[in-house]
């Protein structure tokens, strides 16, 4: 563990015990400065509408993680309804996804997720090419192949679906015999809630709900354990609430258990 | 994750008011907001300016210690370092003795057309 973390680790198993007497007593300690345990609630967001109007030709919007080196296609319509497809290679997509290849094909591509109406593209970052100028060339690319009629997947894609129940079952095989063991360490644990055509959805809970490494967690250590186990899952999707929870980045530990 | 310097949050309060001074929680660490202005009753706006200065993991409005607060509306306008402003709309929530209020929220994405 980094030494960082294991510190930061202490300071909240610190912050997160009572003071002495005041759970008794019910009154803060002088000078404490301890937030006592409440539940977390959330208000509706008013934000502003991002969905996309409908209209006759296909309108995609771009939303451009840099650090991630993503960018995720908003469609205006279902791209892959059901199912999502997930690539890491040119031949893959060759064999599976016209649409996927012609992202390959288009340069610097490492990764596409087909997910219902949303397309996630992972870049390698080269050469000059800004941020907004590349999210405009894949969207040009995904419109241009959308209005030609060519399937976003090739024929016989479906029939290489394993059935949900076995998707399940795979999964949560993985998750008691090598995820939860794993991160139990850290009070951790994951659940798989749900699993749609070949997409998973899980939730992260214990010390991973609100952790901030949770998602280095779940992308290099959980993803790839999944994906060895079920190679044809899709999407996997994390339906945690990092922000809910009584104490939702750190949740004290029994004496003796600490990590 | 970004460092937030500062927040100001106005609440419009509906028919139940606060009881309490107003109080906020970064990583579960429960603090008094700097600036406290106009009124916590009921039909009241409260302006209140905090000052976390660090990197939340868990930012929320601390509830009352007795009855409920209806809030009708929030608008937070959060400070980060490196960046400009960017404001977050909450709608109608009622906190109570057991709760307290998300207020953490990242910088929305901005969406291109293309």
């Amino acid at each position: 563990m980094p030494t960082w973390f294991a510190k930061q680790l202490d300071e909240n198993k610190s912050a997160a015990a009572p003071a002495a007497g005041q759970e008794e007593s019910g009154q803060s300690a002088p000078g404490a400065a301890t937030h006592r345990q409440r539940r977390v609630i959330h208000a509706p967001l008013l934000a502003s509408a991002s969905a996309v109007p409908a209209g006759s030709g296909v309108r995609i919007k771009a939303q451009v993680d840099s650090a991630e080196k993503q960018v995720v296609l908003m469609v205006d319509r279902p791209v892959l309804e059901g199912y999502s497809f997930w690539c890491t290679s040119p031949a893959e997509a060759a064999k599976w996804s016209p649409l996927a290849l012609a992202l390959f094909d288009s340069g610097g591509v490492a990764s596409v997720l087909i997910h219902e109406n949303n397309i996630t593209v992972t870049h390698q970052d080269i050469g000059q090419e800004s941020d907004d100028a590349r999210a405009r060339r894949f969207g040009q690319l995904v419109r241009g192949h959308l209005e030609s009629g060519v399937p976003t997947m090739a024929e016989g894609f479906l029939a290489t679906m394993p059935s949900e129940d076995q998707v399940k079952e795979a999964l949560q095989d993985v998750i008691d015999d090598e995820v939860n063991p794993g991160i139990a360490a850290h009070s951790g644990e994951i659940t798989l809630t749900a699993v749609k055509g070949n997409t998973a959805y899980i939730k992260m809970g214990g010390g991973c709900q609100g952790c901030a490494a949770s998602s280095v967690t779940l992308r290099q250590g959980v993803e790839q354990s999944f994906r060895s186990a079920v190679p044809q899952l899709g999407a996997l999707l994390d339906e945690t609430d990092h922000a809910a929870g009584r104490n939702p980045f750190f949740t004290a530990v029994p004496a003796g258990l600490g990590a | 994750m970004p460092r937030l310097e500062t927040i100001e949050i106005a609440i419009e309060t509906g028919k139940r008011g606060l009881d309490r001074a107003p109080a906020y929680a970064i990583n579960g660490h429960e603090l008094d907001f700097d600036e406290v202005s106009g009124g916590k009753g009921s039909r009241e706006t409260l302006r209140l300016v905090g000052s976390p200065q660090s990197v939340p993991h868990s930012l929320t409005l601390t509830g009352p210690d007795s009855g409920c607060w209806d809030i009708e509306k929030i608008e937070a306008t959060f400070h980060v370092s490196g960046g400009d402003p960017y404001t977050v709309s909450l709608g109608a929530v009622t906190l109570d003795q057991e709760t307290c209020l998300n207020l953490w929220y990242e910088r929305p994405p901005q969406l291109l057309d293309v």
